[in-house]
Protein backbone atom coordinates (compact mmCIF):
# COMPACT_ATOMS: atom_id res chain seq x y z
CA UNK A 1 0.00 0.00 0.00
CA UNK A 2 2.89 2.21 0.83
CA UNK A 3 4.47 1.43 -2.24
CA UNK A 4 1.22 2.45 -4.28
CA UNK A 5 0.68 5.72 -2.33
CA UNK A 6 4.51 6.61 -3.22
CA UNK A 7 3.73 5.82 -6.97
CA UNK A 8 1.27 7.95 -6.93
CA UNK A 9 2.14 10.89 -4.53
CA UNK A 10 5.98 10.85 -5.66
CA UNK A 11 6.31 9.56 -9.25
CA UNK A 12 4.80 11.37 -12.53
CA UNK A 13 2.25 9.57 -13.78
CA UNK A 14 2.12 8.14 -17.50
CA UNK A 15 1.34 11.13 -20.05
CA UNK A 16 -0.78 8.45 -21.98
CA UNK A 17 -2.88 7.32 -18.23
CA UNK A 18 -3.31 10.98 -17.37
CA UNK A 19 -4.68 12.66 -21.09
CA UNK A 20 -7.09 9.26 -21.15
CA UNK A 21 -8.89 10.43 -17.58
CA UNK A 22 -8.95 13.98 -18.61
CA UNK A 23 -10.59 12.97 -21.79
CA UNK A 24 -12.92 10.29 -20.35
CA UNK A 25 -13.92 13.47 -17.38
CA UNK A 26 -14.26 16.37 -19.67
CA UNK A 27 -16.69 13.92 -21.90
CA UNK A 28 -18.47 13.53 -17.85
CA UNK A 29 -18.10 16.85 -17.22
CA UNK A 30 -19.94 18.10 -20.56
CA UNK A 31 -22.46 15.50 -19.56
CA UNK A 32 -23.72 16.57 -16.21
CA UNK A 33 -22.93 20.67 -16.89
CA UNK A 34 -23.67 21.02 -20.31
CA UNK A 35 -20.44 22.74 -20.79
CA UNK A 36 -16.58 21.70 -21.32
CA UNK A 37 -13.29 22.12 -19.69
CA UNK A 38 -11.88 25.52 -20.80
CA UNK A 39 -9.83 28.22 -19.25
CA UNK A 40 -9.06 31.04 -21.49
CA UNK A 41 -12.90 32.15 -21.83
CA UNK A 42 -12.47 32.72 -17.78
CA UNK A 43 -9.31 34.31 -18.35
CA UNK A 44 -11.26 36.84 -20.56
CA UNK A 45 -13.36 37.54 -17.94
CA UNK A 46 -10.18 38.44 -15.21
CA UNK A 47 -9.22 40.78 -17.67
CA UNK A 48 -12.75 42.21 -17.86
CA UNK A 49 -12.51 42.33 -14.04
CA UNK A 50 -8.93 43.94 -14.01
CA UNK A 51 -10.80 46.93 -16.62
CA UNK A 52 -13.58 47.51 -14.51
CA UNK A 53 -11.25 47.90 -11.29
CA UNK A 54 -9.32 50.64 -13.05
CA UNK A 55 -12.57 52.45 -13.78
CA UNK A 56 -12.98 51.29 -17.19
CA UNK A 57 -16.71 51.26 -18.56
CA UNK A 58 -16.90 47.90 -20.56
CA UNK A 59 -20.42 47.41 -20.84
CA UNK A 60 -20.55 47.94 -24.24
CA UNK A 61 -17.65 45.86 -25.15
CA UNK A 62 -19.07 43.55 -27.30
CA UNK A 63 -16.90 40.99 -26.72
CA UNK A 64 -17.19 40.49 -22.76
CA UNK A 65 -21.41 40.37 -23.57
CA UNK A 66 -20.34 37.37 -25.89
CA UNK A 67 -18.73 35.87 -22.76
CA UNK A 68 -21.10 36.75 -20.14
CA UNK A 69 -19.38 38.81 -17.74
CA UNK A 70 -21.44 38.51 -14.88
CA UNK A 71 -21.00 38.01 -11.08
CA UNK A 72 -17.85 37.25 -9.88
CA UNK A 73 -15.15 34.89 -10.72
CA UNK A 74 -16.20 33.09 -7.57
CA UNK A 75 -19.80 32.50 -8.39
CA UNK A 76 -19.31 30.85 -11.99
CA UNK A 77 -18.78 27.42 -12.58
CA UNK A 78 -15.93 28.67 -15.25
CA UNK A 79 -14.12 29.89 -12.46
CA UNK A 80 -14.07 27.32 -10.07
CA UNK A 81 -12.52 24.86 -13.19
CA UNK A 82 -10.06 27.78 -13.48
CA UNK A 83 -9.20 28.18 -9.52
CA UNK A 84 -10.03 24.23 -9.10
CA UNK A 85 -6.80 23.66 -11.32
CA UNK A 86 -4.72 26.19 -9.43
CA UNK A 87 -5.79 23.97 -6.18
CA UNK A 88 -5.42 20.47 -7.46
CA UNK A 89 -1.90 21.19 -8.75
CA UNK A 90 -0.68 22.66 -6.16
CA UNK A 91 -1.76 20.23 -3.71
CA UNK A 92 -0.04 17.13 -5.88
CA UNK A 93 2.81 19.58 -6.05
CA UNK A 94 3.32 20.04 -2.67
CA UNK A 95 2.24 16.14 -1.73
CA UNK A 96 5.50 15.30 -3.97
CA UNK A 97 7.19 18.20 -2.27
CA UNK A 98 8.83 19.45 -5.20
CA UNK A 99 7.75 23.08 -4.88
CA UNK A 100 10.95 25.52 -5.12
CA UNK A 101 10.70 28.93 -6.30
CA UNK A 102 12.81 28.97 -9.66
CA UNK A 103 13.74 31.91 -10.84
CA UNK A 104 15.19 32.32 -14.44
CA UNK A 105 18.83 32.55 -14.40
CA UNK A 106 18.72 34.73 -18.18
CA UNK A 107 16.28 37.43 -17.52
CA UNK A 108 15.72 37.23 -21.04
CA UNK A 109 13.31 34.73 -20.62
CA UNK A 110 10.69 36.82 -18.62
CA UNK A 111 10.66 39.05 -21.12
CA UNK A 112 9.93 36.06 -23.60
CA UNK A 113 7.44 35.04 -21.43
CA UNK A 114 5.22 37.95 -21.22
CA UNK A 115 5.37 38.74 -25.29
CA UNK A 116 4.85 34.31 -25.78
CA UNK A 117 1.86 34.77 -23.40
CA UNK A 118 0.31 38.07 -24.68
CA UNK A 119 -0.09 37.05 -28.59
CA UNK A 120 -1.13 33.35 -27.26
CA UNK A 121 -3.90 35.00 -25.40
CA UNK A 122 -5.06 36.92 -28.42
CA UNK A 123 -4.47 34.66 -30.74
CA UNK A 124 -6.75 31.61 -28.21
CA UNK A 125 -9.31 34.34 -27.84
CA UNK A 126 -9.62 35.10 -31.39
CA UNK A 127 -9.76 31.57 -32.13
CA UNK A 128 -12.18 31.26 -29.20
CA UNK A 129 -10.88 28.56 -26.99
CA UNK A 130 -6.70 27.75 -26.31
CA UNK A 131 -6.05 24.36 -26.70
CA UNK A 132 -8.76 23.24 -24.33
CA UNK A 133 -11.94 24.56 -26.10
CA UNK A 134 -10.33 24.63 -29.50
CA UNK A 135 -8.36 21.30 -29.30
CA UNK A 136 -8.74 19.01 -26.86
CA UNK A 137 -12.14 19.43 -25.67
CA UNK A 138 -13.63 20.83 -28.95
CA UNK A 139 -13.06 17.96 -31.42
CA UNK A 140 -14.63 15.57 -29.28
CA UNK A 141 -17.81 18.60 -29.42
CA UNK A 142 -17.05 17.65 -33.14
CA UNK A 143 -16.71 21.56 -33.63
CA UNK A 144 -14.76 22.15 -37.25
CA UNK A 145 -12.87 25.31 -36.07
CA UNK A 146 -10.86 22.84 -34.22
CA UNK A 147 -9.70 20.81 -37.21
CA UNK A 148 -8.55 24.11 -38.67
CA UNK A 149 -7.39 25.51 -34.94
CA UNK A 150 -5.17 22.15 -34.87
CA UNK A 151 -3.78 22.74 -38.12
CA UNK A 152 -3.01 26.45 -37.52
CA UNK A 153 -1.41 25.73 -34.49
CA UNK A 154 0.87 23.09 -35.96
CA UNK A 155 1.88 26.01 -38.39
CA UNK A 156 2.58 28.85 -35.81
CA UNK A 157 4.17 26.14 -33.61
CA UNK A 158 6.64 25.52 -35.83
CA UNK A 159 7.74 28.85 -36.73
CA UNK A 160 7.87 28.99 -32.95
CA UNK A 161 10.78 26.35 -32.26
CA UNK A 162 12.35 28.07 -35.11
CA UNK A 163 12.95 30.90 -33.49
CA UNK A 164 14.05 29.42 -29.46
CA UNK A 165 16.10 27.53 -31.89
CA UNK A 166 18.45 31.06 -32.71
CA UNK A 167 21.25 32.39 -30.62
CA UNK A 168 19.61 35.59 -29.51
CA UNK A 169 16.66 34.13 -28.50
CA UNK A 170 18.16 31.19 -26.82
CA UNK A 171 20.73 32.80 -24.71
CA UNK A 172 23.88 30.55 -23.64
CA UNK A 173 23.67 28.04 -20.62
CA UNK A 174 26.07 28.11 -17.72
CA UNK A 175 28.21 25.41 -18.62
CA UNK A 176 31.72 25.38 -16.85
CA UNK A 177 34.30 22.72 -16.78
CA UNK A 178 34.85 19.94 -14.02
CA UNK A 179 32.04 19.02 -11.31
CA UNK A 180 29.92 21.83 -9.71
CA UNK A 181 28.12 20.80 -6.30
CA UNK A 182 24.02 20.37 -6.49
CA UNK A 183 21.69 22.21 -3.79
CA UNK A 184 21.50 20.91 -0.65
CA UNK A 185 18.59 19.10 -0.11
CA UNK A 186 16.34 19.76 3.09
CA UNK A 187 16.28 17.12 5.41
CA UNK A 188 12.48 18.01 6.64
CA UNK A 189 9.84 17.35 4.63
CA UNK A 190 6.39 20.04 5.51
CA UNK A 191 5.33 20.52 1.82
CA UNK A 192 3.18 17.46 2.22
CA UNK A 193 1.59 18.91 5.25
CA UNK A 194 0.59 22.04 3.43
CA UNK A 195 -0.90 20.47 1.44
CA UNK A 196 -2.72 18.33 2.94
CA UNK A 197 -3.99 21.66 4.85
CA UNK A 198 -4.78 22.82 1.31
CA UNK A 199 -7.13 19.41 0.97
CA UNK A 200 -9.13 19.44 3.85
CA UNK A 201 -9.90 23.23 3.09
CA UNK A 202 -10.96 22.88 -0.36
CA UNK A 203 -12.61 19.74 0.46
CA UNK A 204 -14.85 21.83 3.09
CA UNK A 205 -15.35 24.43 0.17
CA UNK A 206 -16.65 22.33 -1.77
CA UNK A 207 -18.89 20.75 0.31
CA UNK A 208 -20.03 23.95 1.52
CA UNK A 209 -20.95 24.53 -2.22
CA UNK A 210 -23.18 21.82 -2.24
CA UNK A 211 -24.91 22.08 1.45
CA UNK A 212 -26.08 26.06 0.09
CA UNK A 213 -27.75 25.20 -2.65
CA UNK A 214 -24.86 25.75 -5.17
CA UNK A 215 -24.01 22.16 -6.36
CA UNK A 216 -22.91 23.19 -9.90
CA UNK A 217 -19.91 25.30 -8.56
CA UNK A 218 -19.56 22.67 -6.43
CA UNK A 219 -18.94 19.98 -9.04
CA UNK A 220 -16.95 22.55 -11.19
CA UNK A 221 -14.57 22.97 -8.44
CA UNK A 222 -14.41 19.24 -8.30
CA UNK A 223 -13.46 18.35 -11.67
CA UNK A 224 -10.86 21.61 -11.75
CA UNK A 225 -9.00 19.86 -9.09
CA UNK A 226 -9.05 16.83 -10.52
CA UNK A 227 -7.86 18.46 -14.13
CA UNK A 228 -4.99 19.90 -12.47
CA UNK A 229 -4.24 17.48 -10.43
CA UNK A 230 -4.16 15.51 -14.03
CA UNK A 231 -2.10 18.06 -15.66
CA UNK A 232 0.47 18.38 -13.24
CA UNK A 233 0.86 14.45 -12.24
CA UNK A 234 0.80 13.58 -16.34
CA UNK A 235 3.07 16.93 -16.66
CA UNK A 236 0.36 17.74 -19.51
CA UNK A 237 1.87 20.03 -22.11
CA UNK A 238 0.03 20.68 -25.14
CA UNK A 239 3.21 23.23 -26.52
CA UNK A 240 5.77 20.36 -26.15
CA UNK A 241 3.15 18.06 -27.97
CA UNK A 242 4.01 20.45 -30.93
CA UNK A 243 7.36 21.93 -30.25
CA UNK A 244 8.84 18.62 -29.40
CA UNK A 245 8.21 17.06 -32.62
CA UNK A 246 9.51 20.61 -34.52
CA UNK A 247 12.71 20.54 -31.89
CA UNK A 248 13.57 16.78 -31.71
CA UNK A 249 11.33 14.61 -33.08
CA UNK A 250 9.69 13.66 -29.62
CA UNK A 251 6.27 12.11 -30.34
CA UNK A 252 5.16 10.68 -27.04
CA UNK A 253 3.09 14.29 -25.76
CA UNK A 254 1.41 14.62 -29.35
CA UNK A 255 0.72 10.57 -28.80
CA UNK A 256 -0.84 10.57 -26.16
CA UNK A 257 -3.09 13.89 -26.65
CA UNK A 258 -4.21 12.34 -30.11
CA UNK A 259 -5.49 8.93 -28.83
CA UNK A 260 -6.90 11.02 -25.28
CA UNK A 261 -9.35 13.11 -27.89
CA UNK A 262 -10.19 9.93 -29.94
CA UNK A 263 -11.41 8.21 -26.54
CA UNK A 264 -12.94 11.67 -25.34
CA UNK A 265 -14.65 11.53 -28.73
CA UNK A 266 -16.55 8.39 -28.44
CA UNK A 267 -17.44 9.24 -25.21
CA UNK A 268 -18.59 12.30 -25.83
CA UNK A 269 -20.61 10.82 -28.84
CA UNK A 270 -22.60 8.37 -26.34
CA UNK A 271 -23.04 11.94 -23.83
CA UNK A 272 -24.93 14.05 -26.84
CA UNK A 273 -26.91 11.03 -28.07
CA UNK A 274 -28.50 9.62 -24.59
CA UNK A 275 -28.56 12.67 -23.32
CA UNK A 276 -30.37 14.50 -26.26
CA UNK A 277 -26.91 16.66 -25.32
CA UNK A 278 -26.52 20.13 -28.02
CA UNK A 279 -22.89 20.21 -28.69
CA UNK A 280 -21.03 23.41 -28.56
CA UNK A 281 -19.59 24.52 -31.79
CA UNK A 282 -18.08 27.75 -32.46
CA UNK A 283 -17.60 29.69 -34.71
CA UNK A 284 -15.05 28.86 -37.98
CA UNK A 285 -13.87 31.52 -39.58
CA UNK A 286 -10.58 33.28 -40.69
CA UNK A 287 -10.35 34.31 -37.69
CA UNK A 288 -9.95 31.08 -36.51
CA UNK A 289 -6.80 30.30 -38.35
CA UNK A 290 -4.93 32.96 -38.00
CA UNK A 291 -5.84 32.42 -33.86
CA UNK A 292 -4.44 29.35 -33.90
CA UNK A 293 -1.30 30.47 -35.96
CA UNK A 294 -0.82 33.27 -33.60
CA UNK A 295 -1.42 30.97 -30.51
CA UNK A 296 0.74 28.47 -31.57
CA UNK A 297 3.57 31.06 -31.92
CA UNK A 298 2.91 32.28 -28.61
CA UNK A 299 2.82 29.16 -26.57
CA UNK A 300 6.44 28.53 -27.78
CA UNK A 301 8.05 31.96 -27.59
CA UNK A 302 6.21 31.73 -23.60
CA UNK A 303 7.12 27.93 -23.47
CA UNK A 304 3.96 27.08 -22.22
CA UNK A 305 0.38 27.34 -23.17
CA UNK A 306 -2.35 28.67 -21.07
CA UNK A 307 -3.00 24.85 -18.97
CA UNK A 308 0.82 24.39 -19.18
CA UNK A 309 1.50 27.66 -17.30
CA UNK A 310 -0.96 26.90 -14.36
CA UNK A 311 0.78 23.63 -12.91
CA UNK A 312 4.14 25.27 -13.74
CA UNK A 313 3.42 28.67 -11.64
CA UNK A 314 2.01 26.38 -9.20
CA UNK A 315 5.40 24.71 -9.22
CA UNK A 316 7.14 27.55 -8.17
CA UNK A 317 7.90 28.65 -11.79
CA UNK A 318 8.56 32.55 -11.29
CA UNK A 319 8.52 32.76 -14.98
CA UNK A 320 5.35 31.91 -15.35
CA UNK A 321 3.84 35.14 -13.52
CA UNK A 322 5.14 36.87 -16.69
CA UNK A 323 3.26 34.33 -18.95
CA UNK A 324 0.05 34.26 -16.96
CA UNK A 325 -0.05 38.30 -16.64
CA UNK A 326 0.95 38.14 -20.67
CA UNK A 327 -2.12 35.67 -21.36
CA UNK A 328 -4.55 37.94 -19.42
CA UNK A 329 -3.21 41.08 -21.37
CA UNK A 330 -3.26 39.19 -24.73
CA UNK A 331 -7.43 38.35 -23.80
CA UNK A 332 -7.87 41.61 -22.94
CA UNK A 333 -6.74 43.22 -25.63
CA UNK A 334 -8.28 40.82 -28.08
CA UNK A 335 -11.52 41.79 -26.27
CA UNK A 336 -10.86 45.33 -26.84
CA UNK A 337 -10.34 44.92 -30.73
CA UNK A 338 -12.77 42.74 -31.85
CA UNK A 339 -15.23 45.61 -31.96
CA UNK A 340 -13.67 48.74 -31.67
CA UNK A 341 -10.74 48.03 -34.13
CA UNK A 342 -13.48 45.66 -36.38
CA UNK A 343 -11.10 42.36 -35.79
CA UNK A 344 -15.38 41.07 -35.94
CA UNK A 345 -16.20 42.12 -39.32
CA UNK A 346 -12.93 41.23 -41.02
CA UNK A 347 -12.39 38.22 -39.54
CA UNK A 348 -14.85 36.45 -38.05
CA UNK A 349 -18.31 37.58 -39.66
CA UNK A 350 -18.02 35.66 -42.61
CA UNK A 351 -17.83 32.34 -40.77
CA UNK A 352 -20.01 30.18 -39.04
CA UNK A 353 -20.56 27.49 -36.67
CA UNK A 354 -19.91 24.05 -38.50
CA UNK A 355 -20.93 20.87 -36.34
CA UNK A 356 -19.90 17.25 -38.09
CA UNK A 357 -22.84 16.02 -36.44
CA UNK A 358 -25.01 17.95 -38.24
CA UNK A 359 -23.48 18.34 -41.07
CA UNK A 360 -22.85 14.22 -41.75
CA UNK A 361 -24.34 12.57 -39.07
CA UNK A 362 -23.06 11.35 -35.72
CA UNK A 363 -21.89 8.29 -37.07
CA UNK A 364 -19.96 9.91 -39.82
CA UNK A 365 -18.65 12.53 -37.61
CA UNK A 366 -17.13 9.95 -35.19
CA UNK A 367 -15.81 7.96 -38.58
CA UNK A 368 -14.43 11.76 -39.90
CA UNK A 369 -13.12 12.49 -36.68
CA UNK A 370 -10.77 9.21 -35.85
CA UNK A 371 -9.67 9.14 -39.94
CA UNK A 372 -8.66 12.52 -38.78
CA UNK A 373 -7.03 11.73 -35.81
CA UNK A 374 -5.44 8.39 -37.20
CA UNK A 375 -3.57 10.76 -39.61
CA UNK A 376 -1.95 13.14 -37.36
CA UNK A 377 -1.01 10.08 -35.12
CA UNK A 378 0.53 8.58 -38.25
CA UNK A 379 2.57 11.87 -39.15
CA UNK A 380 3.84 12.01 -35.51
CA UNK A 381 5.24 8.40 -36.07
CA UNK A 382 7.02 9.54 -38.75
CA UNK A 383 8.25 12.67 -37.54
CA UNK A 384 9.39 10.45 -35.06
CA UNK A 385 11.29 8.14 -36.42
CA UNK A 386 12.86 10.31 -38.69
CA UNK A 387 13.73 13.12 -37.20
CA UNK A 388 16.64 14.17 -34.93
CA UNK A 389 18.33 17.32 -33.22
CA UNK A 390 20.75 19.10 -34.83
CA UNK A 391 22.27 21.93 -32.47
CA UNK A 392 24.98 24.80 -33.32
CA UNK A 393 26.80 23.02 -30.45
CA UNK A 394 29.38 25.18 -28.23
CA UNK A 395 32.96 25.60 -29.73
CA UNK A 396 35.36 24.38 -27.13
CA UNK A 397 37.40 25.69 -25.05
CA UNK A 398 34.80 28.48 -25.40
CA UNK A 399 33.95 30.52 -22.24
CA UNK A 400 30.40 29.67 -21.85
CA UNK A 401 28.59 30.54 -19.12
CA UNK A 402 26.63 33.69 -18.57
CA UNK A 403 25.96 33.79 -14.70
CA UNK B 1 34.42 8.87 -12.91
CA UNK B 2 35.35 12.27 -12.85
CA UNK B 3 32.97 14.91 -14.55
CA UNK B 4 34.66 17.05 -17.75
CA UNK B 5 31.97 19.52 -17.83
CA UNK B 6 28.98 20.59 -15.68
CA UNK B 7 25.54 22.68 -16.99
CA UNK B 8 23.49 23.50 -14.70
CA UNK B 9 20.03 24.08 -15.80
CA UNK B 10 18.55 24.99 -12.70
CA UNK B 11 15.81 27.78 -13.50
CA UNK B 12 15.66 26.87 -17.15
CA UNK B 13 12.11 25.70 -18.31
CA UNK B 14 11.06 23.69 -21.60
CA UNK B 15 12.43 23.44 -24.51
CA UNK B 16 16.05 24.76 -22.91
CA UNK B 17 17.21 21.67 -21.05
CA UNK B 18 16.68 19.65 -23.77
CA UNK B 19 19.13 21.62 -26.23
CA UNK B 20 21.73 23.10 -23.77
CA UNK B 21 22.28 19.23 -23.22
CA UNK B 22 22.14 18.41 -26.50
CA UNK B 23 24.09 20.80 -27.79
CA UNK B 24 26.29 20.73 -24.95
CA UNK B 25 26.76 16.68 -25.87
CA UNK B 26 27.76 17.72 -29.30
CA UNK B 27 30.43 20.10 -28.47
CA UNK B 28 32.09 17.59 -26.31
CA UNK B 29 34.61 14.83 -27.52
CA UNK B 30 33.38 11.47 -27.10
CA UNK B 31 34.51 9.74 -23.95
CA UNK B 32 33.47 12.68 -21.82
CA UNK B 33 31.32 12.98 -18.95
CA UNK B 34 28.99 15.24 -18.82
CA UNK B 35 27.05 16.70 -15.68
CA UNK B 36 23.54 17.65 -15.84
CA UNK B 37 21.56 19.79 -12.84
CA UNK B 38 18.05 20.74 -13.32
CA UNK B 39 15.18 21.43 -11.51
CA UNK B 40 12.42 21.86 -14.30
CA UNK B 41 10.05 18.95 -13.58
CA UNK B 42 9.47 18.36 -17.40
CA UNK B 43 13.00 18.21 -17.78
CA UNK B 44 13.31 14.83 -15.48
CA UNK B 45 11.53 13.06 -18.14
CA UNK B 46 12.51 14.76 -21.95
CA UNK B 47 16.14 15.10 -21.20
CA UNK B 48 16.79 11.34 -20.36
CA UNK B 49 14.12 10.49 -23.12
CA UNK B 50 16.06 12.92 -25.89
CA UNK B 51 19.57 11.78 -24.34
CA UNK B 52 19.44 8.12 -25.17
CA UNK B 53 17.17 8.61 -27.94
CA UNK B 54 19.79 10.79 -29.86
CA UNK B 55 22.83 8.15 -29.01
CA UNK B 56 24.33 8.67 -25.65
CA UNK B 57 24.64 6.80 -22.73
CA UNK B 58 24.42 7.45 -18.97
CA UNK B 59 27.44 6.84 -16.94
CA UNK B 60 24.71 6.27 -13.99
CA UNK B 61 21.51 5.87 -13.09
CA UNK B 62 20.16 10.04 -12.47
CA UNK B 63 20.05 11.01 -8.94
CA UNK B 64 16.95 13.10 -7.24
CA UNK B 65 18.05 15.78 -5.06
CA UNK B 66 15.44 17.28 -3.46
CA UNK B 67 13.95 19.08 -6.31
CA UNK B 68 16.76 18.88 -8.51
CA UNK B 69 18.15 16.09 -10.95
CA UNK B 70 21.56 15.01 -11.55
CA UNK B 71 22.58 13.25 -14.62
CA UNK B 72 25.71 11.80 -15.94
CA UNK B 73 25.78 12.03 -19.69
CA UNK B 74 28.95 10.00 -21.43
CA UNK B 75 29.46 12.28 -24.82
Amino acid sequence: MKAILSNVFTRYWNPYVALILAGILSAIYFGITGTVWAVTGEFTRLGGHVLQFLGVDISDWAYFDLVHMQGSSFSRSDGWIVWGMFIGALMMVLFSNSFKIRIPKQKRRLVQGLVGGIIAGFGARLALGCNLAAFFTGVPQFSFHSWIFIIATGIGTYLGAQVTKTRWWKGKPSLTKGNKKPSVEKRRKIQPYIGGMIALVYTGLILFFFTTGKPLLGIAAIFGALFGILIERGQICFTSAFRDLWLTGRGLMAKAIIIAMAVSSVITLFVIIIYGMEPITQIAAPSTFIGGFLFGLGIVLASSCETGMMYRLMEGQVLYLTVFAGNIIGVTALAYAWDHLGIYNVLVASGKPINLISTMGPVGAILATLVMLGILYLLTVYRQKTYRFVGMGFKKGEKKHVS
Amino acid sequence: MSVDFTLDLRGESCPYPVIYTLEALEGMTAGELLQVITDCPSSFRNVPEEVLKHGYQFAKDPVKNGQEYLFYVVA
